[in-house]
């Protein structure tokens, strides 16, 4: 008989191993832009969550006036998906809830060439990517 | 009844064929004005269909107005010169010649009736192939010449009101001039009538000719307009999107189909991409001309459909966007600013949202399906 502390556990388990295997896939994408903010920075020590949900959460209004924010059309909730502009659905940023994110390091640097653009007005550094990532593999 | 007209007697002027044809009819038009004239878009299919059973009912009268009985035959139709006179200087004078079947006026009525009816649903059957792309006439009907049809089209069902009109005018004075209940004559089919009134010949209804004749044309006819339907219609677009073309450019919004616009506003668009509507929408310059060629050379020019003829004119104040276009603005015309801006649609160019074939270009009537979230 599985009780429901049981079955707590294997959700919670599969749930980690979820993550753990989300983080895995993006590991190269991670190391790739460590590497780039190391050559940048010698100092550099390592991603921050904590700077990562910033980015994601800030209201910046220094790029295009209709996108603000990641959150304009990432809504602030990052397991959840998102609406562009024109109304498609776009797939949950949390690579939780979405396994394939920061796996592929062209569509990677494709999107934060645009959205960076399109929200900061400028293009992210390394450091801001490894960081926005390190919080998303977090949610 | 005898007290007043010792003559009268009551004749079989309308066999159950004519009496069924009319009022069949008479719902089949209803439907089809209405559907045509003011109603939503979408209920194409229901117009289309009342078209086909008044093609069809016509179809019968004429063959019937051959092989039916007395007075349903067109022969019986006092539509001699001399005849038509009497009938009109009888109107002025204010006593008309009395008729067991048709009179002369109602004949000429009848007979408008029927070629304003069989015009109709020729033009619309043209109308249905060169603007829709639909139904039996699509593979060859241009939509320049579908336009030019639905103009007359609209023309004749205007004419038809007025010929309506006409036709109860008609009766209506039967009423109150000669007492004849001309509508309740065409349900139980008699006639109020004197020995005085103009007969027709006697003519047998022909009825299993009929019917043979009916089973041929309506068996010939269906096989026909199921094989010409199935021809691939003019100038449609077919087949899937350039695969490249569709993931790089359906990220954020529908693949619009090249159709949906010419070539120099796709041109105008692709060098426009790092401010693309207000987001940078940059692309690797090798993907960029690949696409550009698939779009140019699959641009609204190269198609006959009504989006691609329609949506080539641009609004200067936004010309490259598809959504300010003046025929976009003139079909959404009346769907509420707050459907567009529902979560369940969210944004004007989100094309697929209510119409089902957005991807296809075709756009049809009758995909067209707001969702109801977006009324909320």
């Amino acid at each position: 008989v599985t009780t429901n502390r049981q079955l707590i556990s294997i959700i919670v388990l599969a749930c980690a191993l979820a993550a753990a295997a989300a983080g895995e896939s993006a590991k190269p994408v991670l190391d790739f832009y460590a590497n780039e903010a190391k050559t940048s920075d010698p100092g550099f020590s390592g991603f921050s969550a904590e700077r990562g949900e910033h980015l994601f959460r800030t209201n910046f209004s220094t790029g295009k006036p209709d996108t603000p924010s990641c959150t304009t059309c990432h809504t602030t909730d990052a397991r959840k998906a998102g609406q562009t502009r024109a109304g498609k659905d776009i797939e949950p940023m949390a690579a939780s809830a979405n396994p394939k994110r920061y796996s592929d390091q062209a569509k990677t640097e494709k999107w934060f060439g645009r959205n960076c653009n399109n929200v900061l007005g400028r293009d992210c550094s390394a450091v801001e990517k490894g960081d926005f990532i390190t919080f998303m593999l977090s949610q | 009844m005898g007290k007043c007209a010792a003559a009268t007697d009551v004749t079989r002027a309308w066999d159950l064929g004519v009496r069924l044809f009319h009022w069949l009819l008479v719902a089949a038009v209803a439907i089809a004005l209405v559907t045509g004239l003011s109603g939503p878009r979408n209920l194409l299919n229901i117009h289309v269909a009342a078209g086909a059973a008044i093609g069809g009912l016509v179809g019968f009268r004429i063959l019937w107005g051959l092989m039916g009985s007395t007075y349903a035959r067109f022969s019986s139709f006092p539509v001699h010169f001399t005849a038509i006179n009497a009938d009109l200087a009888g109107l002025v004078a204010g006593r008309r010649p009395r008729y067991r079947g048709h009179n002369p006026l109602g004949s000429l009525m009848v007979l408008a009736l029927l070629a304003v009816i069989s015009l109709s649903v020729m033009t619309g059957v043209i109308t249905l192939g060169g603007v829709d792309k639909q139904g039996p006439l699509a593979f060859v009907v241009t939509y320049v010449s579908g336009k030019a049809a639905q103009r007359l089209h609209l023309a004749l069902a205007y004419g038809l009101l007025a010929l309506i009109a006409g036709h109860l005018l008609g009766v209506a004075y039967e009423a109150v001039q000669a007492r004849t209940t001309l509508p309740l004559a065409m349900i139980t089919g008699n006639k109020a009538a004197s020995a005085a009134d103009h007969a027709a010949r006697p003519a047998k209804a022909k009825p299993l000719l009929a019917a043979l004749c009916i089973l041929i044309l309506t068996a010939g006819a269906a096989h026909q307009i199921v094989a010409l339907a199935a021809r691939p219609a003019l100038g449609v677009p077919t087949g899937p999107l350039d695969p490249i073309y569709a993931q790089e450019c359906g990220s954020c919004h529908i693949a619009y189909p090249p159709s949906l616009a010419p070539g120099l506003r796709w041109i105008a668009i692709m060098d426009g991409l790092s401010n693309h509507f207000g987001e940078d929408a940059s692309l690797e310059p090798a993907l960029a001309s690949r696409i550009r060629a698939y779009l140019t050379m699959n641009a609204a020019e190269k198609w006959d459909t009504r989006a691609a003829h329609e949506l080539q004119d641009s609004n200067p104040q936004d010309p490259l966007r598809l959504t300010a276009t003046p025929f976009w603005t003139r079909m959404h015309r009346g769907i509420p600013e707050s459907v567009f801006k529902s979560r369940a649609v969210r944004a004007t160019g989100a094309c697929e949202k209510c119409h089902s074939d957005a991807s296809t270009g075709r756009f049809d009537p009758q995909d067209i399906h707001i969702p109801e979230r977006a009324f909320q």
